[in-house]
């Protein structure tokens, strides 16, 4: 079976573990943050996405409208209205309030579901690439039946069955990338278990936690990190797209694809308008997956 | 800017071949239904009164249809599928039919008393071979009054209530007539039936792809030769999201839209579309909760709350499609009375009540309220609501929200104001459908249809009030029927029984192709008189 | 060979009964009862009790499920509640359409997007490059639902062109390849192309750059080997892989066209999910995952099935 994954990005094919043993030191990663600070494009997406963050991490602390008391005399206003910069919304919130607090919601569904994964798939990976035998037929048959599902398929029919909400969104997106980290992770620690090194390692008494966290987490750690960066363009579009179905956040609170839901009514009164939440979420998405790229490179990882 | 570029671009390419619009039949209309699907084709329809007005009163008749055809004054029932239908003052319970001779059923086979108690046993008894679980669903409910019915000559049926119930006409009103001799053909079978139906309208429906579009074509022999329609051919397109079908009107794919977004009127017109509406039996409004401790049981409370709503306000808002509430009833209703109360915007006298109930500005009312951001009927629910929480706020009741997916809301509306699934809330955010004397007036406060036994929700439950509620079901004449219903209504609104907030006016935008529609006061629409221009 | 396709083959069957699983229990971990959006607003107490019964929802889960597989194993999936129509005839009507909608697409992404990749590949780090490798970026960063929209206010309501909503102007019966029928397909197969079309460019790409800068090139070359004759090694060496690619992304075109279809009203398998999601209709719901699922793994399966016969490096077993 491929590891490559129906998301939007293929998966980086585990990296023959031989290339980078023994595991990564200190000066594998500055070498990376050298070559990373030395590609403009993703220097700047970087520095995009960090501002970015900040607005919506300090968000409470800016002096930003209420994003949730509208006036019904001020809907729908234009960008550049006095008072509110980027307009207002179908309810009269002030659209540059309610883009930041919503991109707090859309980038927490972008991250969090990733991260989680990150952690249970790693988990789950590791497990039973380094147990082996029957702890990994179940886990991997289990991940396999999951695969069957389209991503995106998997995350509606979560979503729908459980309903819409934030933490059902959190729920039903963790569960569709577990299976696709929990599949690099498996390949990947099979392919070290099998090293030389390790077995030695193995076989002179180390403790199986040392050895994993030592030799496997280190050369596992690094093709995980660079697929699940790009995970989250596609999770933030993913949630986004509930959101934008009436399956994931639930109004009033403000998310980019509820807001560009709820929004679409204004497409024909003012388009430009009614396009800057789904601008918000392609913008975004566009300098993860170039972060993700400029990684990629740095790292020496092939696609 | 945008759109000026943007059209000039469309001017100069206008000669390309891409331009090309579908050649049509003359005289077709395409309408853009809010429905998810096409509505149950085999009689007794889905869809609720969407469904109804576009696949009910279209290819099937009732015994007692809907006069649509004015649009100046409420809609009042009118013979359909018979001519005359009496009770004797002797026995109360026993209602005769008269069936209108020579009616045919689309398919050739005659409509005669035995289709009437076929079709009664289709939807009413579960040992008839022609029941059909889909129509009962729908329909059974429709008729609560009805005991039992017989066949007393060929268009003669004989109806017995439970108990005398003179609203039995709007009840009746509800059901439509399927051809038995068609079920036969279609191999007894509903599903086949569903693709070829066959019923006594006039128009008759010709192909049908479910959840895409049904194409129904005029029944040149229909009875009543004023309402044989005049287009070639009608084509109902299910367009649940406003959005897609406000760019199917503006891009040409359908000539007609129910329900366009509020906030897309203005672009529509614009654009040379109609905006057609019209007041209509439909109530939007707060049921309150009258358990002991709700705060509405203070007539006081009630009152001050329905002073304090800005409907002039609330109307800008919806862009003008809205009719101010002046009680339960739209003002234009048969039904509206003269009542004292009088519903206006008020804010000092609403605190004056709410001061008599012990509230004010140092102590001020909290009160919880249910309330769903979508729904069949419900307009716009989440501005209108927030609109509502500051009107009431500013006399110093504070609205806290509890917000349900519509389904939900069904659901707590279904089991009561005592449910635990009701969270404790004082009130509900519904719309009604109040075209008959039981949907507008009795379900919502009769005694022994309290929640869940029946649709009182608030658990009202008054002596008058019922002994006006029986005095309807057993005044006979019509007329002085009327007479109770204005009298019933004028204790709704002296008493500030509901938050009066809005009636929905049915908007439709249309192209100026469209000629002859004649918007009723009704739920349901005549599409007989409607030709398209060349 | 056998062995592996046997194999193959087998696994097929834990796989698609693990996915049934899925879909019974996805549908009924779901709070709330499935006939509140179909019964008429004044039913009583008993005749909704009445309804749960004829639709057997009063029996516990596991007899439930059992029910529902034997019925899917003979092809039936029960009836839909919100229509009374047999699930299979409403799903097998709407792959239809998603077919239809998929194959379009298809072939506007897949030819562009291996082009691209090619061109991208051969002339690696250049200005070209660049242009082509942001070009696909973009169509794998743009949320495609928000892309449809904009198309629609663009090309439906703004220039008239093309219709904004359906599938053929009588709709998806009687679908012909025709003008009028495209005329319907091409905005929503655009938008959907675009995501596809990105990931296939990407890694065509990469994998030409990769092997022309491997050694046997140079060779070739050295061999006085024609630019045709180096293009036609690259070829041969790219096909598996870019393969296995444009196989995933079929299916996720098939599932993928959920939020496309609900933008377009197109009449697919995304459409009637999202109706039997808002209308909890869980036979339906069901009906509908369980086949798009069983797509996938079929999809699946052919991908790893024609790998080793265009790649005989791949030996598997």
């Amino acid at each position: 079976m491929s590891t490559t994954v129906d998301t939007k990005v293929p998966a980086v094919p585990a990296r023959p573990a031989a290339e980078q043993a023994p595991a990564q030191s200190k000066g594998y990663w500055q070498g990376v943050g050298a070559r990373l600070s030395r590609d403009p494009v993703a220097m700047v997406c970087a520095g995009l996405l960090t501002l970015l963050l900040a607005a919506v991490v300090f968000a409470p602390l800016l002096p930003l409208a209420d994003p949730f008391t509208g006036s019904m005399i001020s809907r729908l206003k234009p960008i550049g209205t006095e008072g509110h910069i980027l307009g207002t919304d179908e309810l009269g919130r002030d659209m540059l309030a309610r883009l930041i607090y919503g991109g707090r919601l859309t980038l927490m569904l972008g991250l969090l579901p990733v991260i989680f994964a990150f952690l249970i798939g790693t988990f789950l990976g590791v497990l039973a690439g380094y147990v082996g035998g029957w702890l990994n037929t179940v886990i991997m048959r289990t991940v396999d039946v999951f695969f069957a599902f389209p991503s995106i398929l998997l995350a509606i029919a979560i979503s729908g069955a459980l309903g819409a909400g934030i933490v059902n969104s959190l729920v039903s997106l963790t569960i569709v990338f577990i299976p696709p980290i929990t599949r690099v992770a498996e390949s990947v620690t099979a392919s070290v278990r099998s090293l030389e090194y390790v077995d030695a390692a193995r076989i002179s008494g180390a403790r199986a936690l040392t050895v994993v966290r030592v030799h496997v987490l280190g050369n596992v750690m690094s093709p995980i990190f660079v697929y699940a960066t790009s995970l989250t363009s596609v999770s933030m579009i993913l949630a986004a797209g509930l959101s934008f179905l009436g399956l994931g956040v639930k109004p009033p609170q403000p998310e980019w694809g509820l807001m560009l839901n709820t929004l679409r009514t204004a497409i024909y009164i003012d388009p430009v308008l009614a396009a800057l939440p789904g601008a918000m979420i392609f913008l975004t998405s566009l300098c993860l997956n170039l972060l993700s790229d400029g990684l990629r490179s740095a790292m020496n990882i092939k696609d | 800017m945008f759109w000026k570029t943007l059209q000039r671009g469309a001017v100069a390419f206008a000669a390309t071949v891409l331009l090309t619009t579908s050649a049509l039949a003359a005289g077709t209309l395409r309408i853009g239904m809010t429905a998810s699907d096409i509505p149950l084709t085999t009689g007794q329809t889905d869809q609720g009164g969407e469904g109804m007005r576009f696949m009910g009163y279209t290819v099937y008749d009732s015994l007692i249809n809907w006069d649509l055809s004015s649009a100046d004054k409420p809609s009042t029932l009118t013979p359909g599928l018979a001519t005359e239908w009496s009770t004797t003052p002797e026995d109360r319970t026993k209602w005769t039919f008269k069936l209108r001779e020579g009616v045919k059923f689309h398919d050739g086979s005659d409509f005669t008393a035995d289709s009437v108690v076929w079709n009664l046993d289709k939807l009413l008894d579960d040992g008839a071979e022609q029941y059909d679980s889909r129509q009962a669903a729908q329909g059974a409910s429709r008729i609560p009054s009805i005991a039992s019915y017989k066949v007393v000559d060929p268009l003669t049926v004989e109806i017995v209530t439970k108990q005398p119930d003179a609203t039995l006409p709007y009840q009746i009103a509800w059901i439509m007539f399927s051809s038995p001799a068609n079920w036969e053909a279609n191999g007894k079978d509903w599903e086949k039936v569903a693709a070829n139906p066959s019923g006594t309208g006039p128009w008759k429906l010709e192909t049908f792809v479910p959840r895409e579009r049904a194409e129904l074509v005029p029944n040149a022999d229909y009875w009543n030769k004023d309402r044989v329609p005049k287009l070639d051919k009608l084509v109902l397109i299910p367009l649940p999201e406003p959005n897609a079908r406000s760019s199917a009107l503006l891009s040409g794919q359908v000539d007609w839209i129910e329900a366009p977004a509020p906030d897309l009127v203005p672009a529509l017109e614009g654009n040379g579309f109609k905006i057609v509406s019209n007041s209509y039996p439909h109530n939007w409004t707060y049921h309150f909760s009258r358990l002991d401790g709700s705060p509405w049981n203070d007539i006081n409370v009630r009152k001050a709350a329905n002073l304090a709503v800005d409907r002039g306000g609330l109307s800008q808002l919806l862009g003008g499609l809205m009719v101010e509430a002046k009680g339960f009833m739209p003002p234009s209703s048969q039904w509206f009375g003269k009542p004292e109360f009088d519903v206006v915007y008020d804010p000092e006298e609403a605190k004056k009540y709410l001061a008599e109930a012990g509230y004010g500005p140092d102590k001020r009312l909290t009160v919880k309220a249910l309330i769903s951001p979508s729904g069949s009927g419900q307009m716009l629910p989440l501005p209108m609501n927030e609109f509502i929480q500051q009107n009431l706020a500013a006399i110093g009741i504070d609205v806290d929200f509890e917000v349900v997916e519509w389904n939900t809301m069904i659901n707590i509306w279904r089991a009561g104001a005592a449910d635990p699934s009701a969270q404790g809330a004082q009130s509900i955010n519904f719309s009604y459908f109040i075209q008959d004397p039981f949907t507008g007036l009795i379900r919502h406060l009769s005694c022994d249809l309290i929640a869940p036994n029946g649709t009182n929700w608030g658990h009202y439950c008054d002596p008058e009030m019922d002994a006006l509620f029986k005095e309807i079901r057993n005044t006979f004449d019509p007329a002085a029927q009327d007479e109770v219903l204005r009298r019933t209504h004028e204790k709704y609104v002296n008493d500030a029984l509901f938050l009066f907030v809005a009636h929905d006016v049915a908007p439709r935008a249309m192209s100026p192709k469209v000629e002859g529609f004649v918007q009723a006061q009704n739920w349901f629409q005549d599409f007989s008189a409607i030709s398209i221009a060349e | 060979m056998l062995a592996y396709t046997l194999q193959r083959l087998l696994y097929v069957i834990p796989v698609a009964f693990g996915v049934s699983v899925i879909c019974f229990m996805l549908v009924h971990i779901a709070p709330g009862d499935p006939l509140t959006a179909v019964m008429p607003i004044d039913a009583t107490a008993e005749q909704q009790a009445a309804m749960r019964a004829e639709y057997g929802f009063d029996k516990p889960l596991p007899v439930q499920f059992a029910i529902w597989f034997g019925n899917a194993l003979q092809g039936d999936l029960g009836a839909s509640i919100a229509t009374g129509r047999s699930v299979s005839s409403e799903v097998s009507r709407a792959v239809g359409n998603t077919l239809i909608l998929a194959f379009a697409a298809s072939l506007i992404g897949f030819p562009l997007g291996i082009f691209f990749g090619f061109v991208a590949g051969i002339f690696k780090d250049t200005l070209i490059d660049r242009a082509v490798t942001a070009f696909a970026i973009t169509g794998v960063s743009v949320p495609n639902y928000w892309l449809g929209i904009v198309l629609v206010v663009i090309f439906s309501v703004t220039l008239g062109w093309l219709p904004s909503t359906g599938a053929g102007p009588g709709g998806s019966t009687n679908w012909a390849w025709d003008f009028e029928h495209l005329r319907f397909i091409i905005l929503p197969a655009v938008t959907l192309a675009v995501v596809p079309m990105g990931i296939v460019t990407r890694t065509v790409r990469a994998l030409v750059g990769d092997i022309l800068s491997q050694d046997f090139v140079g060779a070739l070359r050295a061999k006085g080997l024609s630019q045709v004759g180096v293009l036609r090694h690259v070829v041969r060496n790219v096909t598996p892989t870019a393969l296995s690619v444009v196989g995933l992304q079929l299916g996720y075109l098939l599932g993928g066209s959920i939020l496309i279809e609900t933008v377009f009203n197109w009449p697919g398998t995304g459409f009637l999910l999202s109706n039997a999601i808002f209308q909890r209709d869980l036979p339906l719901l069901q009906g509908t995952i369980l086949v798009l699922a069983l797509f996938f793994v079929f999809a699946n399966l052919i991908v790893d099935l024609l790998q080793p016969l265009v790649d005989p490096r791949i030996k598997r077993g």
